[in-house]
């Protein structure tokens, strides 16, 4: 192992910590740091011709396209495991590829747009040297098919208690008492949080339904502003109860168009992997940070349903990772602090300057943990 | 009126073209062809000794790591993270494991032997979360608020020490990106502030924002040993952060400037003297005809034998962070010092400064005290190694 590594939670920190014990070094003197090492080749018909001198140790491969289409590049070991990637490598073009190799056998496997299965060239020997990597076996668009059927089917399912309670929020405001409409506001905005509707899972159902007035002329007066957070506003800035039943029935509308719109969406599988980091990248910028809040105090049960919408992402991912992300049990473990943290707590005035560091630095280690996720599950030709 | 003017214009002129030729000698001067600077490993850490670099962030941490073990953890992974940082390379590849290593803001291969790291604990870290409220050093306590202070929570105290100092600003970023990165969890950020070393005007001592050579009186390499190390190799810091009210300031008259200090703005001589590093004669002048009694210099430094032990090892950087509610220019001075022992050294300068007539145009508004650690020996040896194991 060596000092640059990815993050991987307290425990695997010790041990980069423990072993970095080759101390002061460069980290790869001498090992084609630079531009002028060898040079692979990564066309089609020459897939991984020029690999001279393969040798072991942290090094910079480049990879030039010698054919005339685009090409995605992978340099995979025996047994599958990839360990560098050069996506959309255009014709002509050389890049860098940074890779650690151990003893084993490697070859660089190579596609384009304009064939069917992708080519892998002449198998390399490496003897001797450390432990290489990292590398993960690529995941291709079958075996996250499942996760993806899996998770539209709950966010499909909380979709439909949405709904209901949706109608009862309407229902709440129409009635002109303000305490029951801030009660049924809360469990409905909670309902949809936990979809973990981040970066546009629900394409432009997301803007109408809890959308915040930035970018808005107006800001929080403008007219085109609606859904939860225009809602949570009115209810928690005294506005009368004509404006808002308007309010109301349309975010009723928008969420019963959504339901009626989800068979016909698609979700892209490569979005997927994505959301396990987004959902709460979203909830540090906008929750933890008081930006979303319009008034009901209410930023850190979004963040703990937000949680929930993570942990509905993760799940439908777990067959794919459990054999690829060695850190999972950590994501659960940080997840898991962060639920203990957010636990009994509503409006971020709740936590004393001590508590807010922790819960930031919570977020933001299960953050770190969650990003790769993105890398190892997104999908990728493989034969 | 006109000529008056017209020289204002060429002055401002001269002083572009100087800034200019400056930043064109700051370029040359900048990493790619400056003499690295010292390695990692060593007795003491790197940052307290060494002449001060032009860019620098001093960052108290809260430390949020639950237990020992993980307090442990952290140390080892700072540590490892500063050695890494320290001797430069190019960061391994991720492949598709996960996004890069590294936030490549230096480029592919982070040059090596440019970066400080000085790292501290303060007396917070000794409570009760991780069983170390045994080993509090003796003499490490909480920074008192001294009468002249309008301290600020927030800006105050903190588990842990930071200091990153480079030739250049995005060198100390990318390091204190690279060290949050790999802690959230165990650490944050509890304050932060950046600061810099104006180059001599036009030689000397570098001037703080009072338009003062600051640090003239430091005492020699030499005497480091009896006045700024602690018998295993650490260094008590005291960081105090500054407000200068430069817009009053500049409303005061120079003579009046130069007797609150104690030294010529231009020259940085003391009063009595044609140089800056004139000793300056006390004893000659028993009533402060020349040098008043009150000045800074002469409260702080009053050169005798019974204050030599009280001497500091004295690094400030200037900083700025915008506008205030009043319109002013938020600028000010992170002084730092180092001492063997913070009560007879830093604490007994400041008690003789009380109400000095300085205090008019400052206000001391955070800071805190901690112990600078010893440095790190070799390959297997962290940062507290000596505190936690």
């Amino acid at each position: 192992m060596r000092p640059w590594m990815p993050l991987v939670g307290v425990a695997a920190l010790a041990a980069v910590a423990a072993a970095a014990v080759g101390g002061d070094r460069l980290l790869s003197s001498g090992h084609g740091s630079g531009p002028s090492g060898t040079v692979l080749e990564a066309s089609i018909g020459r897939c991984g011709r020029g690999w001279s001198g393969p040798h072991a140790g942290p090094q910079t491969l480049l990879v030039r396209n010698s054919g005339s289409a685009i090409a995605e590049v992978m340099l995979v070991d025996r047994s599958g495991a990839v360990h560098g990637e050069i996506e959309g490598l255009g014709p002509g073009v050389t890049r860098p590829m940074r890779v650690t190799l151990g003893a084993g056998e490697y070859a660089l496997r190579c596609s384009d747009d304009s064939s069917g299965d992708p080519r892998t060239g002449p198998l390399v020997r490496i003897a001797g040297g450390g432990p290489g990597g990292p590398a993960v076996r690529a995941v291709d668009g079958n075996e996250l098919a499942g996760a993806v059927t899996s998770y539209w089917t709950k966010v499909t399912a909380g979709v439909g208690r949405l709904a209901g309670l949706t109608g009862t929020l309407r229902s709440a405001v129409a009635s002109g008492d303000v305490g029951e409409a801030r009660r049924a506001w809360l469990p409905a905005h909670l309902a949809y949080e936990r979809l973990g509707a981040a970066y546009g899972t629900f394409g432009d159902f997301d803007d109408k339904i809890n959308g915040r007035p930035d970018g808005l002329p107006g800001g929080v007066h403008d007219p085109d502003w609606t859904g939860f957070h225009r809602l949570e506003y009115g209810l928690w800035h005294g506005e009368g109860a004509s404006s808002l039943g308007r309010v109301a029935d349309r975010l009723d509308k928008d969420v019963r168009d959504l339901q009626a719109d989800l068979p016909r969406q698609r979700i892209d599988p490569a979005d997927l992997p994505l959301r396990a980091h987004e959902i709460l990248e979203g909830t540090l910028r906008f929750e933890l940070t008081g930006a979303s809040d319009e008034g009901s105090g209410t930023s850190l049960q979004t963040a703990a349903a937000n949680v929930e919408g993570t942990r509905l992402v993760l799940d439908a991912l777990r067959p794919v990772l459990r054999d690829r992300y060695p850190a999972l049990p950590q994501v659960d473990a940080w997840l898991d602090r962060l639920d203990a943290q957010l636990k009994g707590r509503s409006s971020l005035s709740d936590l004393s300057p001590p508590d807010r560091r922790r819960l930031n630095g919570t977020t933001g280690q299960a953050l770190e943990l969650l990003a790769p996720i993105a890398e190892i599950a997104a999908p990728r030709r493989t034969s | 009126m006109t000529d008056r003017r017209s020289f204002l214009r060429g002055a401002l002129a001269a002083g572009v073209g100087g800034v200019a030729a400056a930043s064109v000698s700051g370029a040359a001067a900048s990493e790619a062809s400056a003499r690295p600077l010292r390695g990692f490993h060593g007795a003491h850490q790197a940052g307290i000794e060494e002449a001060p670099l032009p860019r620098t962030t001093v960052v108290s941490f809260d430390v949020i790591a639950r237990n020992r073990a993980e307090l442990t953890d952290l140390m080892r992974t700072i540590t490892d993270r500063a050695r890494v940082l320290t001797a430069g390379g190019v960061p391994d590849g991720a492949g598709i494991s996960g996004p890069p290593t590294d936030s490549g803001m230096l480029g592919p291969e982070v040059p090596g032997g440019n970066l400080l790291v000085t790292v501290g604990v303060g007396a917070s870290l000794f409570d009760g979360r991780f069983g170390l409220a045994a080993r509090r050093p003796d003499r490490l306590t909480a920074m008192p608020t001294f009468p002249n202070d309008a301290l600020d929570p927030a800006w105050c105290h903190g588990d842990l020490s930071l200091q990153l100092s480079a030739r250049d600003e995005d060198t100390v970023l990318h390091a204190l990106r690279d060290i949050a990165r790999h802690t959230r969890g165990a650490a944050q950020i509890r304050w932060r502030m950046d600061g810099f070393v104006s180059p001599p005007r036009p030689s000397g001592t570098p001037r703080n924002l009072l338009g003062f050579r600051d640090g003239t009186a430091n005492p020699a390499p030499a005497d480091l040993g009896k006045l700024v190390w602690t018998p295993d190799g650490g260094s008590f810091l005291v960081v105090r952060l500054i407000r200068m009210l430069v817009e009053f300031w500049d409303r005061i008259g120079i003579s009046e400037q130069e007797q609150l200090i104690g030294r010529a703005r231009d020259s940085g001589a003391p009063l009595d003297g044609d140089r800056e590093f004139d000793e300056p004669k006390f004893a000659a002048d028993p009533i402060g005809k020349v040098i008043p009694l009150t000045s800074h210099i002469r409260l702080a430094n009053p050169r005798t034998p019974q204050t030599a032990g009280n001497r500091i090892l004295r690094r400030g950087f200037n900083y700025d962070r915008g506008v205030d509610a009043a319109g002013d220019l938020d600028l000010g001075l992170i002084f730092t010092c180092y001492q063997r022992d913070i009560p007879s050294q830093f604490e007994a300068v400041q008690h003789r400064l009380k109400d000095e007539p300085l205090v008019d145009y400052i206000r001391p508004f955070g800071g805190g005290y901690f112990l600078v650690l010893p440095g790190v020996r070799d390959a297997k040896d962290y940062l507290g190694r000596a505190l936690l194991s």
